[in-house]
């Protein structure tokens, strides 16, 4: 990819792009299909129970059942909703979504848009989501969904602050915000910034969490109180987008999380012969289950404790790690 | 332009006409495959089995609206730091310290909000 | 160049129409919907003139602002669909002379100010990093007054909040 980008624009180039783009799509449904298996066979085998296991071999096509039973229902938009709003919020959702991926590098061939501001093209486009979720909850004219929209939104807002401070400790030590750079940087350290910036990875682990709504932050969904909040009066493909969203952006997360501070494509132990973009799906794939493992253990946050966790503990703390990292810096440099 | 630049938000544009296309896409060709047979109850709004009870447009509580405030505030705070850190070893120690008067004005202002209690829930 | 004409064209209509549409909606989250198109436009707009990082941080605070907005707009506002009642005569006239007199003062300003003759190529430098460096050796007094404002922004939405929170 990394040639094609140098050169001027020709019909042949643009057409590389946009079939490039087409497979990462291919690419990114093909996980969510198999996020979404692998979620309920590790919740299953958490809690004692087989899981999915009828359709296909090991119930290894009941995702795509799953997406053909959702293709075929009926699309339901109550009579009180506000109906252009409610049809343009999933799509509000989903497209930011999406387009974090172009500026994500896989290894350093495998890569799309490499932009100087990567890393805060990320983080800007991914907090348009909210407003795809307000709107969802509004149009639907419902109260679990008014509710569920709101305290979504009081949630993401809040822990925006502490991800977006978390990564400039990152930045300090790298001097780009270009992803390729950092994962470069962390290459030449010899060492994740995981582990040098161990406080902004724990932030940025809590935070992020809080972002895409998993548990133990689920309380924009809150099945039991909220009857899945935002998106309750959603059914058929409007709900699945709303879905393929939140598992996008698991996809999204987990890559950006990789790249950050796991040092990217760059090879564990010294075995090179690996190929770097095996070494990505490994660190990726270990991140994904580390956030389904966290669905089975933790018990769902109160939202008091969720603000107080946020606004008392982690923003203190991510400013403090911003300036301890700067003076360091300054003593070495 | 040089042609990296342009070539990257090139990329950047196919990304967001895909993420537009799929969507509307596979809604309008799922149009053909679905059943429509719209009745009354069909339409109803869904409230836990009761008849819903008024509209759920109505006017909301304030405690959402100090985080809301304090989250454009540290947005625009955080904003600045990112071109600080990326040019800070071009700026050396009196950055850190015009940085250090920055944050340390806002870090008044959450203490001060700390102290109002207005960081609880309640 | 005919690719940057063209969105430069779609851009645009996107801004001006995000802005009528706004105006001309009766609903606030209508509103804030269009609006939140104008302004990801402008991002939009200042990516196109390779003002990479003025177009994030455009996208950056003006999402979260539009999603506030949409917030307040529900917490504060009566949703029902209101009544626009009719304007005194006098009182268009007057607002149509305000307009154009702002009108007339922006593009005498535009028409008056010194642009350089060249087009400077600003897409292979490091963006941010320029900015980073003007910005903390040669603005060193705005950007802390920056602080200082944003300080009592701080504490007078805090004063506000407080009010209305004691008075329900």
């Amino acid at each position: 990819m990394g040639q094609y980008l140098e050169q001027p624009l020709s019909w042949t180039n643009g057409l590389i792009f946009a079939g490039a783009a087409v497979a990462l799509l291919g690419i990114v449904l093909f996980f969510v299909m198999y996020a979404i298996f692998f979620q309920r066979k590790i919740l299953g085998w958490m809690q004692l129970r087989i899981g999915p296991n009828r359709v296909g071999p090991w119930g290894l096509f009941q995702t795509v059942a799953d997406v053909f039973k959702l293709l075929l229902k009926e699309d339901i938009i109550p009579k009180k909703a506000d109906k252009a709003l409610f049809i343009i919020a999933p799509v509000l959702a989903f497209v930011p979504s999406f387009l974090v991926l172009a500026v994500m590098p896989f290894t350093e061939n495998w890569h799309f848009a490499d932009i100087g501001g990567g890393l805060l093209f990320y983080l800007a486009i991914s907090s348009l989501t909210v407003i795809g979720v307000i709107t969802g909850g509004w149009a639907s004219n419902n109260k679990y969904g008014l509710i569920g929209a709101m305290r979504g939104a009081a949630q993401m807002i809040s822990y925006e602050i502490p991800l977006v401070l978390s990564v400039v400790g990152i930045i300090l030590m790298t001097g780009s915000l270009n992803l390729i750079d950092i994962v470069e940087k962390q290459q030449s350290m010899g060492v994740w910034f995981a582990f040098a910036q161990l406080p902004a990875f724990i932030i940025f682990i809590i935070a992020q969490l809080a972002e895409l709504g998993r548990s133990p932050f689920d309380l924009l969904e809150a099945e039991s109180e909220l009857i899945s909040g935002y998106h309750v009066e959603y059914s058929g493909f409007r709900f699945a987008f709303f879905m393929l969203t939140e598992y996008v952006y698991i996809f999204a997360m987990a890559s950006l999380t990789t790249v950050l501070f796991l040092g990217g494509w760059s090879p564990m132990f010294g075995l090179d012969f690996i190929p770097g973009i095996i070494w990505f799906a490994l660190k990726m794939g270990a991140i994904v289950f580390f956030i389904f493992w966290l669905h089975a253990t933790m018990p769902r946050i109160r939202i008091d404790q969720l603000m107080k966790l946020g606004w008392k503990v982690l923003i203190p703390l991510a400013l403090l790690n911003i300036f301890i990292t700067a003076i360091v810096k300054t003593a070495f440099m | 332009m040089a042609a990296l630049y342009a070539n990257n938000y090139l990329i950047v544009a196919i990304f967001l006409f895909l993420g537009i296309l799929l969507p509307v896409g596979a809604l309008t060709f799922g149009r053909l495959l679905r059943p429509h047979n719209p009745t009354t109850v069909k339409r109803e709004t869904y409230e836990s089995g009761l008849e819903p009870f008024g509209s759920s447009w109505v006017q909301f509580n304030v405690k959402y609206y100090i985080f809301a405030i304090m989250f454009v505030i540290f947005d625009v705070e955080t904003i600045f730091l990112y071109p600080w850190a990326v040019a800070y070893d071009q700026l050396g120690l009196f950055a850190l310290v015009e940085m250090l008067i920055f944050i340390a004005l806002l870090v008044i202002g959450l203490i001060y909000a700390w102290k109002k209690k207005v960081l609880e829930w309640n | 160049m005919s690719g940057q004409y063209i969105a430069f064209f779609i851009l645009s209509l996107l801004t001006i129409s995000g802005a009528i549409f706004m105006i001309s909606f009766n609903r606030v989250i209508h509103m804030v919907v269009a609006l939140a198109f104008t302004f990801l436009s402008i991002a939009g707009l200042f990516i196109l003139l390779e003002a990479e990082f003025v177009g994030l941080t455009q996208i950056m605070v003006y999402s979260g602002g539009v999603s506030v907005l949409m917030l307040f707009g529900i917490m504060l506002t009566q949703h029902s669909k209101v009544e626009r009642s009719e304007q005194k005569p006098a009182l268009r006239i007057f607002t149509f002379a305000g307009i154009l007199a702002f009108f007339v003062a922006v593009f005498y300003g535009i028409q008056k100010t010194p642009w350089s003759q060249e087009a400077v190529d600003y897409s292979t430098q490091n963006n941010v990093k320029e900015i980073g460096v003007q910005l903390y050796n040669n603005y060193v007094i705005p950007f802390e007054l920056v602080s200082v404002l944003l300080l009592v922004a701080l504490i007078g939405g805090i004063i506000m909040a407080k009010k209305e929170a004691d008075d329900e």
